[in-house]
């Protein structure tokens, strides 16, 4: 059951990604700077795009196929499972097990921040597996809210740093809403430059702090 | 709060000699205001400000101000408070005060042969005396020693509180006279400090003294604005885990909510006619500028673009509305309508960040942030040429504030670690630096002058 599940999603993730590759390009052109070197980087990042788009779309199809396959199986061979109301213990116990999953050191469902380039707001591919897994997670506890929190390093300008940082957390949420996630279970917010978690002037404390913070609502400690 | 109480200044001015400057004009000052930066003793957990001067201008007007008689049975002394505030505005060069006693307070006692001996060429005399139940009088000359004439002359009737901003408007008044400017010594600034887990929005002289919260809490506060009477200071608040725009009125010290939108509620902008703000709400997707009026009805949306818009400000006029975009990529600063109607232009070119503009009080420049070569410092453009000057060599300049009098621009900075307030003259020739005893200081926002000395 839970392989088919995720399989589901997996299919689910994919059909989104191919068809809202109109929407990517649009976050892509973002890369418009004035600068030589931005353009380069856009080029290289579009050509890449697209390798991956045609790989994606092939993926895509098998998955598709196998899906399909499974479904007839299931249909064929699975009971008709109903809830059990008043018994009162398997919402809670679910959510037990859920909240356990969550902090399981070693998953990406323990890794709850996205880290950002300078001025920018585009997800990194190295943070596509955490908002993947938190997508895959939500999608299977669609009772479950989360805040996105957006943050900025504290140069320039507290106003336009509060700005950017409502971007980075817009960014996190379109990319899950985009994977199957429902909208309602994710509210954005930014703090700007106004929480930091380093405190030093130099890169390394810079680097911290622009991320965006995946927040779970009620989750214990 | 109590200091903030409105009005608290002149029950009684009257020019004693022909006035230079209309007596009508004094006497309706009620509004307390300020200038620049000193010591100041604050009860507010940041502590007293100090105020350091760097450099000065290159041409400094010579004048001599003498101790005010009887100014030391007092716990504020004119003559040094006035002394003071000359000095830090970097256009003067203060003179001897001589060595025979005692001092001159009226012009009959003015030995004129052997000030101009001393080098004196413009001299303030004056006396402070205690009258009945709580009030004093300040009798405040401003001489011309080569000519042996007056050049103002006027005396306050005031309470005994009110020695201290009294002391700056008589500043105020050789400030103008002498250069032609409105001064700002008796207006006021607000700033954010920050100590530990605790915010304060502060309201302090311009010198720095007398400085008490408004506002405090675990929360931050960000970008203050003052109204344009100086009665209301919106800002940005966290407390309710979000940014919240309120408006906070400071006479009577109650607030209410401008604007609690789903999503983000930043970047207050007075209009210069106090009835509205511009805002930035994310409530219709990316943050974009809105207009709402002053009590939060009548929202009305400004731009609609995919990109950043944000950081407002009005122009002296209310026509136009300068605000920074990363619509062309990067975050640069435009211009538009204030109706919203017609494209937005773009202002900046130099470099790839430029944010926070701020229009200058006529108009017509702008101050703003800009980011050169990894640095972060206060720059300077005039709309019309688009010429540009960097005006700080600081690395993380933020959050530029004109005084009113558009002469010298006060912004938040660091030095080691720590956030202070910097001051610059708008020619860039004047620093200073404004450090808290601990914890950090930012968000400045200079307050205008009291409404009566305002230009038409």
């Amino acid at each position: 059951m839970r392989n088919n599940l995720f399989a589901l999603c997996l299919a689910f993730m994919l059909a989104a990604c191919a068809s809202q590759g109109q929407k990517s390009a649009d976050i892509e052109q973002r890369d418009l700077f004035d600068q030589q070197q931005a353009e380069q980087r856009q080029q290289a990042a579009k050509a890449q795009d697209a390798d991956k788009q045609a790989k994606v779309a092939k993926e895509q199809e098998e998955l598709k196929r196998q899906l399909d396959e499974q479904q007839r199986r299931q249909q064929s061979e699975q009971p008709v499972v109903k809830p059990m109301p008043g018994t009162g213990v398997g919402g809670s116990q679910l959510k037990g097990d859920a909240w356990a999953q969550l902090k399981e050191p070693g998953s990406p469902l323990a890794k709850r921040s996205v880290f950002y380039e300078y001025n920018r707001y585009e997800i990194r591919a190295e943070y596509v597996p955490v908002i993947e897994a938190h997508s895959k997670f939500l999608m299977d506890h669609t009772d479950l809210k989360i805040a996105v929190q957006g943050n900025c390093d504290d140069r320039g300008s507290r106003e336009y740093n509060l700005a950017l940082g409502q971007r980075r957390a817009d960014s996190v949420k379109r990319a899950m809403v985009l994977l199957g996630v429902g909208d309602k279970q994710i509210e954005t917010v930014s703090f700007g430059a106004e929480k930091p978690v380093a405190f030093g002037q130099d890169e390394e404390s810079w680097a911290k702090n622009r991320r965006a913070d995946i927040v779970y609502t009620n989750e214990p400690q | 709060m109590s200091n903030l109480n409105l009005p608290m200044y002149p029950s009684f001015i009257l020019p004693f000699m022909p006035p230079l400057l209309s007596w009508r004009r004094f006497f309706a000052w009620s509004v307390a205001a300020v200038v620049l930066l000193c010591v100041a003793c604050g009860r507010a957990t940041a502590g007293p400000l100090a105020i350091e001067i760097i450099g000065g201008g290159a041409n400094q007007i010579p004048i001599t101000v003498l101790p005010f008689a009887g100014e030391d049975r007092f716990a504020q002394r004119i003559g040094q408070i006035v002394s003071a505030d000359l000095q830090r505005s970097g256009l003067f060069r203060l003179g001897s005060i001589g060595s025979v006693r005692p001092l001159p307070a009226e012009p009959s006692e003015i030995n004129y042969r052997y000030w101009k001996n001393e080098g004196a060429e413009t001299m303030v005399i004056g006396s402070v005396s205690e009258t009945t139940d709580g009030h004093a009088e300040v009798r405040f000359r401003m001489m011309d020693i080569a000519k042996q004439s007056q050049v103002l002359g006027f005396s306050f009737t005031i309470t005994v509180p009110q020695v201290r901003m009294t002391a700056h408007k008589i500043a105020d008044l050789i400030y103008e006279k002498l250069t032609g400017d409105a001064g700002v010594f008796a207006t006021k600034i607000c700033y954010v400090t920050k100590s530990e887990n605790r915010f304060e929005l502060q309201v302090a002289d311009a010198d720095g003294f007398n400085s008490d919260f408004i506002l405090a809490h675990r929360e931050p506060i960000i970008s203050p604005q003052w109204s344009p009477d100086g009665t209301r200071i919106a800002y940005v608040s966290f407390e309710r885990r979000k940014p919240i725009v309120f408006v906070h009125n400071l006479l009577d010290g109650t607030r209410t909510v401008l604007a609690n939108f789903e999503g983000s509620n930043s970047a207050p902008s007075w209009a210069p006619d106090g009835k509205k703000l511009a805002i930035v709400l994310t409530k219709d997707g990316t943050s974009n500028l809105y207009v709402i009026s002053a009590d939060g009805s009548g929202l009305n949306r400004l731009t609609s673009s995919q990109s950043i818009d944000t950081e407002p400000s009005f122009s002296p006029d209310g026509k136009y509305i300068l605000f920074t975009s990363d619509r062309a990529g990067g975050p640069q600063i435009y211009r538009m309508r204030a109706d919203g109607q017609a494209e937005a232009e773009r202002l900046t070119y130099e470099g790839s960040y430029n944010v926070t503009p701020r229009y200058s009080p006529d108009g017509k420049s702008f101050i703003f942030i800009h980011r050169n070569e990894g640095r972060f410092n206060v720059a300077v453009q005039e709309i019309a040429s688009r010429q540009m000057q960097i005006l700080t060599a600081g690395g993380f300049d933020q959050s530029p504030t004109y005084a009113p009098n558009g002469k010298m621009i006060l912004y938040a900075s660091e030095v080691k670690g720590r956030g202070i307030l910097a001051a610059v003259s708008s020619d860039g020739r004047i620093k200073q630096r404004i450090t808290a005893q601990s914890g950090d200081i930012r968000e400045p926002a200079w307050g205008p002058l009291p409404s009566n000395r305002r230009k038409e």
